[in-house]
């Protein structure tokens, strides 16, 4: 069959446009040189296209992909992986567009065009993101009509509103697609890290990493409460267990003797026996259930409040009541809780884990050392020691900013006794120090605590500023207690938040310039950031992390039971509904051909009196119509040559123009001629 | 696609059963075909491949994006499907021609509900031609048409394919249109016209009778001649008064007839006849034609040839 | 108006019972076209084409047409006079405003056709020099049916040149009564009065290029043109000339009906008689039937 192959004109600038929109996000990303390749391919293109130039020939287009391919393995390093791969195609894409002269290279390009689209995808999850690459589809759909459509006289505006009309039909059957075809297992395992370090909680606690972090408004986490949230005093989300003191910093650690396999449980294999003891406590009081979709953090560790209960995969449950996932957060990722706070008192205090948590090292602290020993001699219990140690934070002069004196020598004395300015790490850190001397099994426990609450999607946001540490001792009979000693310096910073801690009172020196964002930024600005927030979150919530597990649930709210003829009707069913529904509307609209209220009003007549059985041809004029019906209709006579005679001047007699008056007038008598017909 | 000779057989009985010939054809949901093409096919496998992707990196962006490309190939059924319906197609003129050379068939679209872009019309056999019709327009193809013997030749089937708006699809239907191309007897050269008043061995228009038509020579005034008829021009010049005289052709009584060539079989008869309707015709010469079954009074100029050539070409069935 | 109404009595005394036939041969007067009466013998289109003259006091000649007529004897011919030893013009008939250009088709196509361009032209071309037609110059054509022996028939790209053709058929019962009744019809047709004269007769047809269209009815007269053209029983459709002569009988066709704007009946009125001649149908189908079958399915109200 004879086609004409060529790529027509006017779908020139469509290509051009699709190749570079699919294009940008890699090379707004990648190495420099390729957005130079991509300038000098569309340059060319546009010589070629303005016949100024000749396509480049096979030997240029081989020495520009071997070039390609060199300069991406100089850059990577590598000619494989997820970010030199979509380097490598985006490279690719562009050369090919370079050759294009046909149908078939088209379309060609336009499947590699679709690639492209999915990789932008791979490394940025954002609404915005994909907003960009539905524009990059209707744009490529735009092509795929303006390389279909050959004849020479189409324009090129014709394609771009073609292809936005099939787009605009096509996302809401996407929609269906989405919610309702059944999410399959990973055939294998892929993990596509965006490469980006985050700043974020560290695994270890040195006096002021944590005030390092509360200068960003980075977001950390959000929650999604179902049902009930906590009081703000109780939002506390552990990240980390320190147990470990060398003197200065604070780190992780494992009790001498148990293994990591009995520290974690991952839900998989027999349970060990403290994990049976936590969850025989899950009933226990009040419980919170709760989304929490954390961003990325390239750490394995994941924020809860205790005790936290997970069903899904990929989530472990460590001994000290934290969640910890089984691969590094490299992308947002959700996961569902259920925390029960009663249920902390049922763990049990294993001797290595107490020796640990009393641990500390020999030639540090020795005033606080004697300060303890005081306390434990006056007190009764332990909880009473707890009590004397907050008393002390609260009755000495102590201060709570951002921006505490240089620690010299022995941090803990020399923070307790002598600057006594500090931060919430610095409070733990001795508190826990404290305690231990004590004689008081105790933990500082790093995390966040409170959270913005959004107004719009009733979650809450937690930010990098919310960073809090804090200490957890263990009491006998009641287990892990959390205690704040912050709290009892800087009451409204656990109340209210850091800001209002920083707000008020003397530390307005502390805030010392750094800019706090958040909803609190007050009009339509706070509006549109808390706007924004929840797109965001809701884009989280439904979409991203619109697993197999939430789509069975979705399921089951929509059809009851889950069965796989059930899912398989249903989807067929509401795909052909929406296309029926499309079709209606394609092929049931009236002919272009429209006519003017004049004509309607001449067929009306024409139809009603047919539909009385008279029958008439088409041909007839309208004095011939008003006699027929006269004939027929003897009493509508008059009438009906009445209304011909005026129908007539109206359509014929150029000194009359068909008013609105007139189609009025007309309309009145074709009703008056309705009444005596039949 | 070629299928063994049964089966084709089969399938093109079914397909005239299913889509009979008529004058005027609208494409509807009976007549059209729809199909991926490969680039479909090939789509579709790239959104599988998505799909796959999305799957593995649990990616729900790439998934959606899988399957936006197959609700977008949904999407394109019904526009690809819709661009052929209601597509109509109507006889148009025909060009006659010889039997043994090319006729050619004007086929009609028309478009009364909506613009129909980048159609294919093919004859098998034939390079496919391309046609948009705007809504409310009409577009003519002409179809060259091989006419391999004298008579009716009837159009072939016609095929109608659409790959538009997306080329994902093909759409496609047979149009068989009741038109047919008439095939003129090949003209056979013959000494003898089969005509009345033609005698044998004589060129039928030299009839010798006098009249006024053919210039044929001078002769003397006689007293009554008309004073139109007297040679000006030469009595200006001196040769005295002269009559003009005309040869009176066979004119108006000239009737080619089919009686006249016995003996002869049926084509070589129609041949011979045609050869002489075109004589006679280039000689401006008024005939009539005789055929069993039909007369047709004497005439000249093209339309009353072609009529003749007609005639000849339906003999018998008129 | 008046003097049209006159006009259309006076004729009607002596052609009876034949008034729509009398109202297109004047409409074709008036739209300023020739007309072809086709019918057998004593049917009265001599009588018909003598009192049209009368009526318009329009200078009037008849030429009975003949096989053995020559060109010369219609158009006229260049005569040596030996005393003056120059050529002096002899006109022929042609020369006049109404010409009764008698059984046509009984004359040679050479003589029909220097008449059909005579007609055409409105002037005579005759040894290099060039002559004016008077005006009005109409021509009234009558020819005997097909079937009679002896006749050319017209060749069809001639009849075009006829803006009309009417065929006057036999009267009925009672008019015919009255016929045979009625005195000397050639002493009637001499004592019919004039109503109007040439001249009056030339602004009346410019009157007639002043009647009004609208669009719908433009587009109505192009879809009948369309139709006949996409119609496959005729041999080819109406040309853009037949179009235009279409509409002008239309217009000529209100005037007399007494209106300045047109109406789809004024082209239906009409279109019989400025449409079958130029038409002929594939394979002996009847010219009349198919057209008076498009007048019936082509919407006068566009759909």
């Amino acid at each position: 069959m004879a086609r004409i192959y060529q790529v027509p004109s006017h779908t020139r600038l469509w290509l051009t446009l699709a190749v570079t929109f699919c294009a940008l996000p890699q090379l707004l990303k990648g190495p420099l040189w390729q957005g130079g390749l991509f300038a000098l391919v569309v340059a060319i293109r546009a010589l070629v296209n303005r016949q100024r130039m000749a396509l480049p020939g096979r030997i240029i287009r081989s020495l520009l992909l071997m070039g390609a391919v060199a300069l991406t393995f100089y850059s990577f390093g590598r000619l494989y992986g997820p970010e030199a791969g979509v380097a490598l195609l985006v490279s690719l894409f562009g050369l090919k567009y370079l050759e294009v002269v046909s149908q078939r290279d088209a379309y060609v390009l336009l499947v590699l065009g679709f690639f492209v689209c999915a990789t932008s995808l791979l490394f940025s999850q954002s609404p915005l993101m994909f907003l960009y690459v539905l524009l990059c589809m209707v744009l490529l759909t735009a092509c795929l009509a303006g390389i279909n459509h050959s004849d020479t006289r189409a324009s090129g505006m014709q394609h771009l509103k073609r292809a936005g009309i099939i787009m605009a039909q096509a996302v809401p059957l996407m929609l269906i697609l989405f919610v309702l075809v059944p999410r399959v297992a990973p055939l294998w395992n892929m993990q596509v890290g965006n490469g980006k370090a985050r700043t974020g909680m560290t695994d270890s606690m040195a006096p002021g990493q944590i005030s390092e972090l509360s200068e960003s408004s980075a977001l950390a986490f959000r929650v999604a409460f179902d049902g009930d949230m906590p009081p703000p005093a109780e939002r506390y989300w552990r990240g980390l267990t320190l147990s470990h003191f060398d003197g200065r910093a604070w780190q992780q650690a494992i009790p001498r003797g148990m293994d990591e396999a009995g520290y974690l449980y991952s839900g998989r294999g027999p349970a060990p026996d403290w994990v049976d003891a936590l969850t025989a406590g899950r009933s226990d009081g009040t419980s919170y259930a709760y989304q929490v979709i954390v961003e990325p953090t390239q750490r394995r560790w994941l924020f809860a409040m205790p005790v936290p209960f997970v069903s899904e995969g990929g989530v472990s449950l460590a001994r000290d009541m934290r969640l910890v996932a089984n691969n590094p957060v490299s992308q947002r990722q959700s996961y569902q809780v259920v925390s029960v706070p009663a249920a902390t008192r049922r763990l049990p205090l294993a001797a290595e884990e107490k020796a640990l948590m009393l641990s500390i090292p020999d030639e540090s602290g020795r005033r606080a050392r004697g300060l303890a020993q005081q306390w434990r001699l006056e007190s009764q219990s332990d909880a009473a020691v707890v009590q004397q140690a907050l008393r002390y934070f609260r009755q000495q002069p102590f201060h709570y900013t951002l921006r505490p004196p240089k620690l010299v020598a022995d941090p803990i004395d020399d923070f307790l006794f002598r600057s006594r300015k500090g931060f919430c790490e610095h409070y733990a850190s001795s508190f826990t120090f404290l305690m231990r001397a004590a004689g008081i099994p105790a933990r500082v426990v790093v995390g966040y605590q409170g959270g913005e609450q959004n107004s719009l999607g009733s979650h809450l946001l937690v930010r990098q500023y919310d960073a809090h540490a804090w200490s957890e001792v263990w009491l006998e009979g009641q287990g892990w207690v959390r205690v704040d000693p912050t709290g009892a310096v800087a009451p409204e910073r656990v109340e209210r938040g850091l800001r209002a801690a920083l707000e008020e009172g003397d530390s307005g020196d502390a805030l010392g310039g750094i800019q706090l964002d958040g909803f609190a930024g007050s009009g339509l600005l706070g509006v549109m950031r808390e706007w924004a927030d929840y797109v965001d979150f809701r884009w989280q919530t439904w979409v991203l992390s619109y697993d197999s597990q939430l789509q069975l649930s979705v399921l089951s709210k929509l059809l009851g039971q889950v069965t796989p003829l059930r899912v398989a009707v249903t989807l067929m069913v509401s795909v052909a509904l929406l296309l029926g529904l499309y079709g209606l509307y394609l092929f049931w609209r009236n002919p272009v051909h429209s006519q003017s209220p004049m004509e309607k009003e001449f067929w009306r007549l024409h139809q009603r009196v047919q539909g009385c059985g008279l029958a008439l041809s088409p041909g007839v004029t309208p004095s011939q119509l008003a006699e027929a019906i006269a004939g027929r209709w003897p009493r509508a006579a008059s009438p009906a040559r009445d209304w011909a005679r005026y129908y007539q001047r109206a359509l014929y007699d150029p000194r009359q123009k068909a008013s609105k008056q007139q189609m009025r007038h007309l309309r009145g008598l074709r009703n008056r001629l309705y009444k005596l017909l039949d | 696609m070629r299928l063994p000779q049964g089966p084709r057989r089969l399938y093109e009985r079914w397909l005239a059963r299913r889509l009979p010939a008529a004058s005027q054809i609208v494409l509807d949901q009976k007549r059209i075909f729809i199909f991926p093409t490969g680039y479909g096919f090939f789509y579709l496998l790239v959104a599988a491949l998505l799909f796959i992707g999305g799957i593995n990196y649990e990616n729900n962006l790439i998934l959606a994006l899988s399957f936006l490309m197959a609700s977008l190939f949904l999407v394109a059924i019904l526009h690809t499907f819709r661009n052929l319906s209601a597509l109509g197609l109507r006889n148009g003129t025909a060009e006659s021609g010889f039997s043994g050379e090319e006729g050619a068939l004007e086929v009609v679209l028309f478009a009364e509900q909506r613009a129909h872009h980048c159609i294919w019309l093919r004859w098998p056999g034939q390079d496919a031609q391309q046609v948009s019709v705007l809504a409310g327009e009409e577009e003519s193809l002409w179809l060259n048409l091989p006419l391999a013997r004298r008579g009716k030749i009837p159009a072939p089937r016609l095929k109608v394919e659409s790959r538009f708006p997306l080329g994902l699809l093909r759409t496609w239907s047979y149009a068989t249109l009741d038109h047919y191309c008439l095939a003129w007897p090949r003209p056979q050269e013959s000494e003898d016209c089969p005509a009345d008043g033609g005698k044998n061995n004589q060129r039928a228009f030299s009839s010798g009778q006098s009249g006024n038509e053919e210039f044929q020579g001078l002769r003397r005034y006689v007293p009554g001649d008309s004073l139109r008829k007297i040679d000006w021009k030469g009595y200006a010049r001196g040769r005295g008064l002269n009559t003009k005289l005309f040869e009176e052709p066979v004119g108006g009584r000239l009737w080619l007839r089919w009686d006249k060539l016995e003996g002869l079989g049926d084509e070589q008869r129609l041949s011979i006849l045609c050869h002489w309707v075109l004589e006679l015709d280039r000689q401006h010469q008024p005939y009539g034609l005789v055929l069993p079954g039909l007369t047709l009074a004497p005439d000249t100029g093209d339309v009353h040839r072609w009529r003749l050539l007609d005639a000849l070409a339906c003999y018998p069935e008129f | 108006m008046q003097a049209l109404d006159k006009a259309l009595a006076q004729v009607g005394r002596v052609v009876l019972g034949k008034e729509e036939q009398l109202k297109l041969a004047l409409t074709c007067m008036l739209a300023n076209g020739h007309l072809l009466i086709e019918d057998l013998p004593g049917m009265g289109k001599t009588t018909l084409a003598h009192a049209l003259a009368r009526v318009f006091q329009l200078d009037y000649r008849r030429v009975q047409f003949t096989s053995d007529m020559l060109p010369a004897d219609i158009l006229g011919v260049s005569v040596f006079d030996p005393n003056t030893q120059q050529f002096s013009l002899r006109e022929g008939p042609v020369f006049t405003q109404l010409l009764l250009a008698d059984e046509i088709n009984r004359a040679t196509p050479k003589t029909q056709s220097a008449l059909l361009e005579a007609m055409e032209e409105r002037q005579v071309t005759l040894d290099g020099v060039t002559r004016p037609l008077p005006a009005p110059f109409f021509v009234v054509a009558t020819q005997n049916p097909v079937d009679q022996a002896g006749t050319f028939v017209l060749p069809e790209s001639q009849l075009d040149r006829f803006l009309m053709r009417i065929s006057l058929g036999y009267p009925a019962p009672d008019v015919e009564l009255e016929l045979l009744a009625g005195g000397d019809l050639r002493q009637q047709v001499r004592e019919l009065k004039a109503v109007i004269n040439g001249e009056g007769l030339m602004k009346l047809a410019q009157v007639v290029g002043k009647i009004r269209v609208t669009r719908e009815l433009l587009d109505y007269v192009q879809r009948l043109l369309d139709a006949t053209r996409s119609d496959d029983r005729f041999v080819a459709g109406l040309s853009p000339r037949a179009g235009l002569g279409l509409l002008r009988a239309a217009r000529a066709w209100a005037l007399i009906t007494g209106r300045d704007y047109v109406l789809p009946e004024d082209v239906q009125a009409v279109w019989a008689s400025v449409a079958e001649h130029r038409l002929s149908a594939r394979q002996g189908g009847s010219v009349a039937a198919i057209s008076q079958s498009l007048l019936q399915s082509v919407p006068v109200v566009r759909r």
